[in-house]
């Protein structure tokens, strides 16, 4: 390991700053992931639905100059594919996982199409302002103050979201409908639970989740799109929905964690640490398997998970 | 049918359809070259190893009269339908633009009896039918090395790439030979993003602020679309800290007009050369050899150094090229990942 000339403190800083970054839009994510598979439907448009997301996104943060605006775009490109994998599962009864990767191919194809069209050979960059928020005292905490403190106001909102989604699937009246549809969708009907509406309501929370993790990453992590940008980070939120029991909180513990881990990867091999790349490459990736094997047989998926419900049928 | 008959006929049959095999490869090199076409691994317009090659097809195919077919965004498995796709199209010669469609070309010409060119397969080369592309820019990365090595402030400087394939990798070394010729007491960071991470911008930007953050001021990016990212992170970093400015040297392409700020300068490939060669050998009945882009021909050369680049530096570059060109400088042509680590820890050790 070689240290030499490097400011330990500051190295570690970035180091803390990346992973947390890194975290957020597998956190938003997977936080919509975990809604949509407690009520039921297994969403593997995910990917598709971040990457639409990101288009638009960045389209209308190009166009306007707002990151708002961009974000809000992003946010509304998702509710969209998420209402049409509702009607898709729900209303036409399509098999989730065709449809899931209907989305996800769609997304692909149709962003890099109409990037193409409209940017032609241009790789522009969208010109927006972002509020960055310190954060008194906690930005003068050694090491992790400045990590923490003085990052886009999104990157708050983000880490929010959780205690927001713990108190909707945990303590609200919608939260005990979205389990019970996907644990028993016959009883949650009997008892006078509309499984469909709740089911769409899920789908377009996840739907606009994956659409702000995506303008999250296109808007204010880049601020500029590229094809295909999103790298599989979808089927990663969608693993950690899982690792993390669709529990918000471990949601959150299970990106945090993924994203250090993938920025220590990176500080090792910056640091010279004699361990073979691909193995350092592969370790967040490690982290998740592991997690998911030693989870095994403690997490049950949600009963209804993937089965479409269809009234007077068992 | 008797037994000897039956024999017969097959036997005849077996034959024939020998014979005709044996005809497909020299039936396609004489056919009338109408269509050539080039696949790449990801978008056409990244400014990089795509669009390089993709603008430097399009350009040829107009200047011999030829329809050109770019097929991008081929991603990284088994290209097999495209390349049937192509074929039946009426692509005359496909040019398989990755290092990763090594074995899939070679044995798609072998069975259709079309040309292909791959990259960095020298063991593939047959005659009337594969070509093999080297590209031998680690001379040109040398350079680059000795550029970062005489504008770095801080001593140290960083390698970012998307990936190991074996074009990284030989630039990988050039650069770090050129950064030990030029300043021996420099500091060489080395990271890599991911497997195949070439679109991952968001991955790229991440490394890149860590290595800023561990000192580097010049960072030599190999990423196609991932270099976005690289230069964000060094954009955001420059425009947050006017006093200590991290500058950029990228790789295959020209991102001055957009990022001139942040660039030091370019390691440009240019493929338009080998590429009009090999319609030249197609026409001729001699396609199935090696084409070298190298210092010497100008398949790869240095982007121009901004004006404001020390005069020390412009000769040093200068004199250096021609010892390359003349032989008095070699260059290490290391491909594989692991030669690579060996060269960088024979080179900087720890």
């Amino acid at each position: 390991m070689n240290t030499s000339g490097i400011d330990i403190a500051a190295f570690i800083t970035a180091m803390l700053a990346a992973g947390f970054v890194a975290a957020v839009p597998l956190l938003l994510a997977s936080l919509g992931e975990a809604v949509a598979e407690k009520s039921g439907s297994l969403n593997l448009g995910i990917e598709g639905m971040m990457l639409a997301g990101a288009f638009f996104g960045f389209l209308a943060a190009y166009s306007t100059g707002s990151a708002v605006w961009g974000t809000l775009a992003g946010i509304g490109t998702g509710v969209v594919a998420g209402l049409l994998f509702a009607f898709l599962t729900v209303t036409l009864q399509v098999d989730q996982t065709l449809v899931g990767i209907a989305i996800t191919i769609l997304g692909a194809g149709l962003t890099a199409f109409l990037y193409r069209d409209i940017f032609g050979r241009e790789n522009p960059s969208a010109d927006v302002a972002l509020w960055h928020v310190h954060i008194p005292l906690v930005q003068d905490i050694p090491v992790i103050g400045p990590a923490v403190s003085g990052q886009p106001v999104l990157f708050y909102v983000a880490y929010l979201l959780v205690p927001v989604f713990a108190f909707l699937l945990n303590r609200t009246r919608f939260g005990l409908e979205v389990r019970a549809v996907g644990e028993h969708p016959f009883a949650a009907d009997a008892s006078g639970v509309n499984v469909a509406r709740v089911r769409y309501i899920a789908m377009i929370i996840a739907g606009g989740m994956a659409g702000f993790a995506g303008a999250y990453l296109s808007v204010t992590d880049l601020r500029l799109f590229q094809v295909g940008m999103t790298v599989g980070l979808g089927f990663i939120g969608l693993a950690i929905a899982m690792v993390g029991a669709w529990n918000p909180y471990r949601i959150a513990i299970t990106a945090v964690a993924f994203g250090l881990l993938r920025s220590l990867g990176n500080g090792l091999q910056i640091l010279g640490v004699d361990i073979r790349t691909e193995f350092i490459t592969m370790l967040p990736y490690i982290g998740i398997m592991v997690a998911l094997v030693l989870l095994a047989g403690r997490t049950a998926l949600p009963s209804a998970l993937g089965v479409p419900y269809v009234r007077g049928r068992r | 049918m008797n037994k000897s008959v039956r024999f017969g006929i097959a036997a005849a049959a077996l034959t024939l359809s020998l014979q005709v095999l044996s005809l497909v490869p020299a039936f396609a090199q004489d056919a009338e070259l109408s269509q050539i076409a080039v696949v790449t691994p990801g978008s056409k317009t990244n400014q990089g190893w795509d669009q390089q090659a993709a603008d430097a097809l399009m350009a040829v195919a107009e200047a011999n009269g030829l329809e050109g077919v770019v097929a991008e965004n081929g991603g990284y498995d088994d290209i097999t339908p495209l390349l049937k796709d192509l074929g039946a199209g009426g692509a005359n010669l496909i040019i398989c633009h990755a290092s990763g469609y090594q074995t899939v070309c070679p044995e798609f010409a072998a069975e259709s009896g079309i040309p292909v060119a791959v990259i960095e397969n020298e063991a593939a080369i047959a005659e009337g039918l594969v070509s093999d592309i080297e590209t031998q820019a680690q001379e040109v990365a040398y350079l680059a090395g000795m550029l970062a090595a005489m504008s770095t402030k801080t001593g140290t400087v960083g390698v970012v790439v998307s990936g190991e394939p074996p074009t990284w990798n030989f630039m990988t070394v050039g650069f770090a030979e050129g950064v030990k010729a030029a300043n021996p007491d420099a500091k060489l960071l080395y990271s890599v993003i991911g497997e195949a991470a070439y679109d991952d911008a968001a991955g790229a930007k991440r490394v890149t602020e860590q290595q800023i953050a561990a000192n580097a001021d010049v960072i030599f990016g190999m990423g196609d679309g991932a270099s976005f990212g690289m230069l964000q992170a060094i954009e955001d970093h420059n425009a947050a800290n006017p006093d200590s400015q991290v500058h950029f040297i990228d790789v295959i392409g020209d991102k001055e007009a957009e990022h001139g700020d942040a660039l030091l300068t370019s390691v440009l490939f240019d493929y338009s050369g080998i590429y009009q060669q090999m319609v030249d050998d197609l026409k001729a009945g001699t396609f199935g050899k090696q084409y070298t882009m190298d210092v010497k021909n100008g398949g790869v050369r240095l982007l121009d150094l901004p004006d404001d680049a020390a005069q020390e530096i412009k000769d040093a570059l200068e004199k250096a090229e021609k010892e390359i060109v003349d032989g008095t400088i070699t260059v290490s042509a290391v491909g594989d990942a692991e030669g690579l680590k060996a060269k960088l820890a024979e080179l900087f050790p720890q």
